[in-house]
């Protein structure tokens, strides 16, 4: 028995030796992109929209026949190698270096969450792998110089894209509003609290906001600047204090289980009536269920919304890419989500143009690339990077909700840029304008 | 900036509200290590399950959140009793490492249990009474936190009237006091764990409910922030002293939110602490402790 054992177990070695050979050939017939998403852990809603999204980029991708490459000389597949940042800095580490080291990859697609993102990319850094980061927010993913980031591409707008085109809006629209509205002299500053998570991203947007405010000579006076920790989830004590600033427009640099609540405790319990706004990632379905009401007249920055699209050459696939995700997946794929499903697409004309999957000339490929915008809208309409920081830059919009009573949720409406405006910014009725 | 007398009754009553969160959780933790002399790391998990169950019943039924206390607390009394059966009893005795081990376990078993029934999406219900305020020094204060503040009395209330004028209180206690000789009086100890458990339980499965009325936001993550706040308010206050649990519940949850207000919203964990080792330096024992415990 025990001979036979032995026996069974030196052919099962045996096997999987033999297995391991006859696999290695076939790894080069297939692009392996690794993709980085908090799949488990508080961020794992988004993770779930991100590994979904990449899965549906590859899935028509394929359907295609694959990638050509040139070296080859065929189209080839790609395989999507799924790392688990477990939400955390660890978790990130762990996943980046298995999928680079064990499975090999050829790129990585995605990241969320500026810190988690910072603590793996030296590994990336030392092993020379492209990486198209989806996610992430901060600036400082591709401008820090503690780490060789020539092989990262951001595909997200940064906090500083961000912050300064709400900031311009804010000084180009609302405060013209309220102090014609108000009977105020035109040069009367805009009263702003800046509301942000104590973490790079929120920082990000608070250090954006003072330098459009200090770059454009904007008439705002940032009233109060508030901070609380990642994941807090009251905030009444923080919204009371910045009632006592009494300031005219709340800013709030928050992420989506953090925006409901804040938004409903300001209007609820601390019955704070000023302007509320918030940043892209919380134009989501789950934001508009979960604030209800209390978001009415609220300001929301946008790219790619569930509830409106920006007329213009993005409409339709964008409007496809919903309905095709909603077919495979169900629900709402989410920015985090579209990004990586573009990211895909990018990695793959990355290794079509390059024409081999040789990681630095993909990386130059990616350098140079240049594309038709897929389902954002993009600056120029093309998808490149920029040459100093490897960026990609968005067309952004700003959305006002507005309450409807059939669905019990409010609804986004394209305010601004004027060129993709649908209606008009609105001062609420209830607004409340800080004392100058 | 001048602040008003408005702004500082509003930051008390967030304090308070606040405190009353951290008592229920504390006063639990406090009972079970009282009687059990088990340090239960789990416990903010029971507090993310008693949230759940009370999202549960209000999705499915729409009964007024508060009511389903009645449902939240037996559940959780259950599953307290279940898990101090299943998981404590037999290493009861063991070595204290065993007990910690077994309790971060049951933060995992407990968050990935939670994820897979109710997935890890951010939750947020709306109480019916979330419109309805009433004038207090000058202010309007949601009613909610009013019921919240009276709510948590009551069950404090209850439970000291359960623990000073029941006989099965008083076994409690005297387990709590002297589990040698309360087992030399008849009293059976086992009984009384398997009571302090659930009862421990169901105090954190209130704290979920109360927490979910309020309009806060939870996953299955959410636990693990307000047990570490409990923990500390059981050291304040005195290791196994239930009045400790509720002055100690009541000092940080105020502290807090006035450090939130001074001194800004990154400073509010670290003030738990600061409050820890000042209390420590001062009365080593815990603000209501004993020598021994």
């Amino acid at each position: 028995m025990r001979r036979e054992l032995v026996v069974f177990s030196l052919l099962l070695i045996a096997v999987a030796l033999f297995a391991g050979c006859t696999s290695q050939p076939a790894a080069t017939e297939k692009i392996k992109i690794g993709v980085v998403a908090s799949l488990t852990g508080p961020a794992s809603t988004t993770g779930k929209d991100v590994w979904e999204s990449a899965q549906l980029a590859a899935a028509e991708i394929n359907a295609q026949g694959g990638v050509f490459v040139r070296e080859l000389n065929k189209k080839i597949p790609i395989e999507l190698v799924a790392g688990d940042d477990e939400s955390t800095r660890e978790g990130g580490q762990k996943a980046v270096s298995r999928m680079i080291t064990q499975d090999g990859v050829d790129m990585l697609v995605g990241g969320f969450s500026s810190a988690v993102v910072s603590a793996h990319q030296s590994i990336v850094a030392d092993h020379k792998v492209p990486y198209i980061i989806t996610g992430a927010s901060t600036p400082v993913i591709t401008r820090r110089d503690d780490v060789d980031t020539t092989f990262m591409f951001h595909h997200a707008p940064t906090t500083d894209d961000s912050g300064g085109q709400i900031t311009l809006f804010l000084n180009d629209t609302v405060r013209p509003a309220i102090n014609a509205k108000f009977g105020f002299q035109e040069t009367r500053p805009l009263r702003l609290a800046v509301l942000y998570q104590d973490s790079p991203y929120g920082k990000g947007h608070q250090t954006a906001i003072k330098n459009t405010i200090a770059n454009n000579s904007l008439k705002i006076d940032v009233v109060a600047e508030e901070a609380f920790k990642m994941g807090e989830s009251d905030y009444r004590t923080v919204l009371t204090s910045i009632k006592n600033a009494d300031p005219d427009v709340v800013y709030v640099a928050a992420f989506l289980n953090e925006q409901i609540p804040i938004e409903t405790q300001a209007m609820r319990d601390v019955m704070l009536n000023k302007l509320f706004t918030a940043v892209e990632p919380n134009d989501d379905p789950d934001f508009y269920s979960g604030v209800g009401k209390y978001a009415d007249y609220s300001i929301v920055q946008s790219r790619f919304s569930p509830y409106t699209v920006p007329k213009g050459p993005t409409e339709a696939a964008s409007m496809k890419f919903v309905s095709d995700f909603d077919r495979k997946f169900g629900g709402f794929p989410g920015m985090m989500g579209v990004a990586t499903y573009e990211g895909i697409y990018m990695g793959a004309k990355a290794v079509e143009n390059a024409g081999t999957l040789n990681k630095t000339r993909v990386r130059d490929a990616l350098a140079g690339l240049r594309m038709p915008q897929i389902v954002e809208a993009m600056q120029g309409g093309m998808i490149t990077f920029s040459p100093d920081f490897r960026e990609s830059k968005f067309d952004l919009t700003m959305e006002q909700l507005v309450w409807n009573e059939t669905l019990k949720e409010t609804r986004p409406h394209i305010v601004w840029p004027a060129g993709l405006a649908e209606t008009q910014f609105v001062l609420p009725d209830w607004f409340v304008p800080g004392k100058a | 900036m001048e602040v008003g007398i408005d702004i500082i009754v509003q930051v008390l009553v967030w304090g308070l509200y606040a405190g009353c969160i951290y008592i229920l959780l504390a006063t639990g933790l406090n009972l079970i290590f009282g009687v059990m002399k088990v340090v239960n790391f789990a416990h903010g998990q029971l507090l993310m399950i008693g949230a759940y169950v009370t999202f549960s019943f209000f999705v499915v039924s729409g009964f007024n959140p508060y009511v389903l206390l009645a449902a939240s607390i037996p559940i959780l009394i259950i599953l307290g009793v279940s898990i101090e059966r299943l998981c404590f009893r037999p290493i009861l005795g063991t070595g204290k490492l065993n007990e910690i081990f077994i309790s971060i376990g049951l933060i995992y078993i407990l968050e990935n249990a939670a994820a897979l029934i109710w997935t890890d999406e951010w939750r947020v219900i709306h109480s019916p009474f979330e419109s309805i305020t009433v004038p207090l020094a000058g202010m309007r204060i949601p009613v909610d936190y009013l019921i919240i503040i009276v709510t948590t009395a009551v069950i404090l209330v209850a439970l000291y009237s359960f623990l000073r004028k029941t006989s099965l209180g008083r076994a409690v206690r005297a387990t709590s006091q002297n589990r040698k000789a309360a087992m030399l009086m008849g009293i059976n100890v086992e009984r009384m764990d398997m009571l302090s458990f659930g009862i421990g339980a169901g105090l954190a499965g209130a704290a979920g409910t109360l927490w979910v009325v309020s309009g806060q936001v939870f996953n299955p993550y959410m636990g693990s922030v307000p047990a570490i706040k409990a923990f500390a308010i059981v050291i304040i206050g005195g290791l196994g002293s239930i009045p400790g649990a509720i002055i100690g519940g009541l000092i940080l949850g105020i502290a807090e939110n006035f450090t939130i207000f001074t001194v800004g919203g990154a400073w509010k964990d670290a003030i738990a602490f600061l409050i820890l080792i000042i209390v420590l330096v001062i009365r080593p024992t815990g603000l209501f402790g004993e020598s021994g415990e």
